[in-house]
C-alpha cells in the first residue's frame, strides 16, 4: 500500500516535469516558428522589392537610352536587314 | 493579608452574561462564511469580470498582412506592385514638450515637411495623428534612431507604378487605403485587393507573442492581374504620341495598338499624362484616358465604311468612275473637297479621301442598311473591355436621318465615336470581314469574330487603304519601312458651341499593317494641333508609321515589302556554311 502511494507519488511528479518541459519546448518552437514567419515575410518583401528593381533596370525607357547612347547602337531597318525563311 | 488567587480575585470573577460572548462568536462565524461565499462565487460563477480582465492582459488580437495582387504585362513584366512602406504617427499625449529643436529639425528634413507643420501637428488635440504615410522604410529606419518619444511607426503597402507615365491611364492607381481609383485598379479593384486576416495570440509581460491560440480570418492576398498591354509597345506608343503631340503643340492626343489576331489592346496611349507614383496637383486633363472616354466626329475615317457597303451590296467596283465635280448640293451647305477632283474611280475617292465621292456612294444607300454597318462595328455602343468610363459615342436611329445627315455621316460628321470604338470599327478590314471581340486582359488565343461584311469586300478595302499611302494617297507619311501599310487619314474641324470652329482641327489616322497579313490595327488622335499643319496626313499619319514599324519589329512580324530573302533554308537554323553562302552571295 505504502509503496503504491510512493510510487505513483513519483510518478506524478515526473509526469508535472515533463509537462514543464514540454510547455518550455512548446513555447520555444512557437518563438522560433514565429521568427521564421517574420523572416519569410521579410524575404517576400525583398524578393517583391529586387523585381521591383530589375524591373526599373529593364524599362523601356532606360534600354533604348543605354543602347543608345552608352552602347552606340542604332535601330535596325529592314534594308540592312536578311532574312531567313522557313521551307524548302 | 491573604494572598488573592486570580481566579478567585473577586475583579475576574464578576460574571459576565453569557449571550456576549455567544454573539461575538457568532458573528465571526458569519464573517468566515461571507469569505467562503466570496471565494466561492469569484473563483465559480461569478469569475467573468477577472477573466476577462485577464485576457485583456495577456491575449490580443492581431492583424495579419496581405498584400495586393500585382499588375502585370502580357510578357509578366511588372505594371504596379505593393510594396511595404510605413506611417509615421505621432502620439501627441506623449511628446515631451521639451524636445531638442534639433531633432524637430531631422524629423521635418527625414519627412520632407517643414517645422512648423510637424510643431502644429504635435499640438493636435487628438492624441494620435498622421504625420505622413507611404514612407519608405529606410527613412523610416532613420526615423526610428532619432528615438523621439512618442513617434510610432505602422505598416502599410505603398504602390508602385515602374512604367511612370507611359502606362498610367491603363494602371490608374490607389489611394492610401489601398483601394483602386483610377483604370485597371479599379476596373478590377475586387480582385486585386488583399483580405488582412485576423489572429489571437498570448502576449508575455514585454508585448512578445508567445502563444497562438486561434486564427479569426485567413489573409488573403490579392490576385494577380495579367494585361494585354505590351509595355514595350506601350512605350512605342507613348513616345510617338508625345513627340508629334509636342511637335505641333497640340493640346491632347491618343493612340491605341489592337492585335487583329486575338482582339487584345496591346497599347492604349494619351497625352496629357500624369505620373502614378507622385499624384500631386493632378488635372481632370492629365487623367482623362481620352482614348476611351473623349468622342468626337471621326470626319474622313469613316469613308471606308459607307464604300465598303457599296461595293458589298454590288453598287459599285474598285475600278468604277465617278463623276465627282466642284460640289455636291444636298442639305443647307453644300458639300465640297479640299481640291476639286472631275472624275475618280471608287479606290480614288477613298486615296484622295473625296467627299463629294463618298457622299454620292452613301446617297445610293438605304439609311437602314448603313445604320445596321455602323450599329454592327460598334458605333453608339460602349465597347465592353471591363474599363471604367467606355463611352458609346452618338448614332442617331436612321429614322430621324435627313438625306443631308446620311451625306455627311457618310464622312464621318453629325456622327461621333470614340478613337476606342473607331480602332476597333477598323479590325473588320483587317480580319477579312470579322469583328474581333477586343479585351485588355491576356488572353492570346485567336478569337472568332463576327462576320460584318464578305472577305473580298475587306481585301478590296484594305487595297485601297494601301492606296492611301501611296503616291497620289492622302497619307505618305504613313509608311512604315519593310512593310505594306493602308488606313485613312481624317482631319475634323471641333465642335465649339453650336456650330464647328474654323480654326480647330482633330487630325486623325487608323490603319492596319501589314497589308499581306494584318497583324495590327493602329488608331492615332491628335487634338488641335497647332504649329507644322493639321491634317491627318501631317499629323496624324506619322506617329501611325512609328508605332507600326516598331511594333512589328517587337512582334517579330517579318517584312512584307522589298524583303531580301537571301536563302530558303531548309530548317530554321542555318549552318555555317550557308551563312558564309549567304555573305558570299552579298
Amino acid at each position: 500500500m505504502n509503496r503504491a502511494t510512493l510510487s505513483l507519488l513519483v510518478l506524478l511528479l515526473i509526469c508535472a516535469l515533463s509537462l514543464v518541459t514540454s510547455q518550455q519546448k512548446t513555447r520555444k518552437l512557437f518563438v522560433s516558428l514565429e521568427r521564421a514567419q517574420a523572416q519569410e515575410r521579410k524575404l517576400n518583401q525583398e524578393w517583391l522589392r529586387l523585381e521591383f528593381e530589375q524591373r526599373n533596370l529593364s524599362k523601356s525607357a532606360r534600354i533604348r537610352d543605354v543602347a543608345r547612347n552608352q552602347l552606340r547602337m542604332s535601330p535596325i531597318t529592314p534594308d540592312r536587314t536578311l532574312y531567313f525563311k522557313e521551307g524548302l | 493579608m491573604k494572598p488573592v488567587g486570580f481566579s478567585t480575585s473577586p475583579n475576574v470573577v464578576l460574571r459576565l452574561p453569557m449571550w456576549r460572548s455567544r454573539l461575538m462568536l457568532f458573528l465571526l462565524f458569519v464573517a468566515f462564511v461571507a469569505l467562503v461565499i466570496r471565494a466561492f462565487w469569484i473563483q465559480g460563477p461569478g469569475n467573468g469580470f477577472y477573466e476577462a480582465k485577464a485576457v485583456k492582459g495577456v491575449q490580443r488580437e492581431i492583424e495579419m498582412r496581405a498584400t495586393r495582387g500585382k499588375i502585370l504585362d502580357r510578357n509578366g513584366q511588372l505594371i504596379a506592385t505593393s510594396l511595404e512602406a510605413k506611417a509615421v504617427i505621432a502620439y501627441t499625449d506623449n511628446i515631451p514638450a521639451n524636445l531638442a529643436p534639433e531633432k524637430i529639425t531631422q524629423l521635418a528634413k527625414l519627412l520632407e515637411m517643414s517645422e512648423a507643420e510637424i510643431k502644429k501637428r504635435f499640438a493636435d488635440e487628438r492624441n494620435q495623428v498622421f504625420l505622413r504615410r507611404q514612407v519608405d522604410p529606410e527613412i523610416a529606419q532613420q526615423i526610428r534612431r532619432l528615438e523621439i518619444p512618442g513617434i510610432g511607426l505602422n505598416n502599410e503597402y505603398r504602390r508602385h507604378y515602374p512604367e511612370g507615365e507611359a502606362m498610367a491611364h491603363v494602371v490608374g492607381f490607389t489611394n492610401v487605403e489601398d483601394r483602386g481609383q483610377e483604370g485597371i485598379e479599379l476596373a478590377r479593384d475586387k480582385d486585386l485587393a488583399a483580405q488582412p486576416g485576423k489572429r489571437r495570440v498570448v502576449v508575455d509581460r514585454l508585448g512578445r507573442i508567445v502563444n497562438d491560440i486561434a486564427i479569426l480570418q485567413f489573409p488573403q492576398d490579392g490576385q494577380d492581374l495579367q494585361l494585354s498591354i505590351d509595355s514595350k509597345i506601350q512605350y512605342i506608343a507613348y513616345n510617338a504620341l508625345k513627340s508629334a503631340v509636342e511637335k505641333h503643340r497640340a493640346k491632347a492626343g491618343g493612340a491605341v495598338v489592337l492585335d487583329v489576331r486575338t482582339g487584345e489592346i496591346l497599347a492604349l496611349a494619351n497625352w496629357p499624362s500624369y505620373n502614378p507614383n507622385s499624384r500631386k496637383a493632378l488635372t481632370g486633363e492629365q487623367l482623362r484616358n481620352r482614348v476611351l472616354t473623349d468622342t468626337f466626329e471621326p470626319g474622313s475615317t469613316m469613308k471606308p465604311f459607307p464604300v465598303a457597303l457599296a461595293l458589298e451590296q454590288g453598287k459599285v467596283q474598285p475600278e468604277t468612275n465617278m463623276t465627282i465635280g466642284q460640289k455636291l448640293l444636298v442639305g443647307p451647305k453644300p458639300i465640297t473637297d479640299t481640291h476639286p477632283y472631275g472624275m475618280l474611280t471608287v479606290s480614288q475617292v477613298i486615296q484622295k479621301s473625296s467627299n463629294i465621292g463618298t457622299a454620292k456612294l452613301a446617297l445610293q444607300l438605304e439609311p437602314r442598311e448603313m445604320w445596321d454597318l455602323f450599329a454592327a462595328v460598334g458605333f453608339g455602343q460602349a465597347p465592353n473591355i471591363g474599363f471604367p468610363g467606355t463611352v458609346t459615342g452618338r448614332l442617331h436611329p436612321y429614322q430621324k436621318w435627313g438625306q443631308s445627315d446620311q451625306a455627311r455621316m457618310s464622312f464621318g460628321y453629325g456622327i461621333s465615336t470614340s478613337l476606342f470604338q473607331l480602332a476597333r470599327a477598323y479590325t473588320i478590314f483587317a480580319r477579312d470581314g470579322e469583328l474581333v471581340p477586343t479585351t485588355i486582359l491576356r488572353s492570346p488565343d485567336y478569337k472568332p469574330g463576327t462576320r460584318i461584311i464578305t472577305a473580298k469586300t475587306a481585301i478590296e478595302m484594305r487595297n485601297m487603304l494601301e492606296t492611301v499611302t501611296e503616291q497620289g494617297g492622302t497619307a505618305l507619311t504613313a509608311r512604315a519601312e519593310g512593310f505594306r501599310v493602308g488606313g485613312k487619314t481624317g482631319t475634323s474641324h471641333k465642335v465649339e458651341g453650336k456650330g464647328y470652329a474654323s480654326n480647330k482641327y482633330r487630325a486623325i489616322f487608323v490603319g492596319l499593317a501589314p497589308i499581306s497579313a494584318p497583324r495590327i490595327v493602329v488608331a492615332v488622335m491628335v487634338d488641335e494641333p497647332s504649329v507644322g499643319g493639321y491634317f491627318g496626313g501631317q499629323v496624324a499619319a506619322p506617329v501611325f508609321s512609328t508605332i507600326v514599324s516598331e511594333t512589328l519589329r517587337s512582334l517579330n512580324v517579318s517584312p512584307d515589302m522589298n524583303e531580301r530573302t537571301v536563302v530558303q533554308a531548309p530548317e530554321l537554323q542555318p549552318t555555317t556554311s550557308t551563312l558564309q553562302k549567304v555573305a558570299l552571295k552579298q
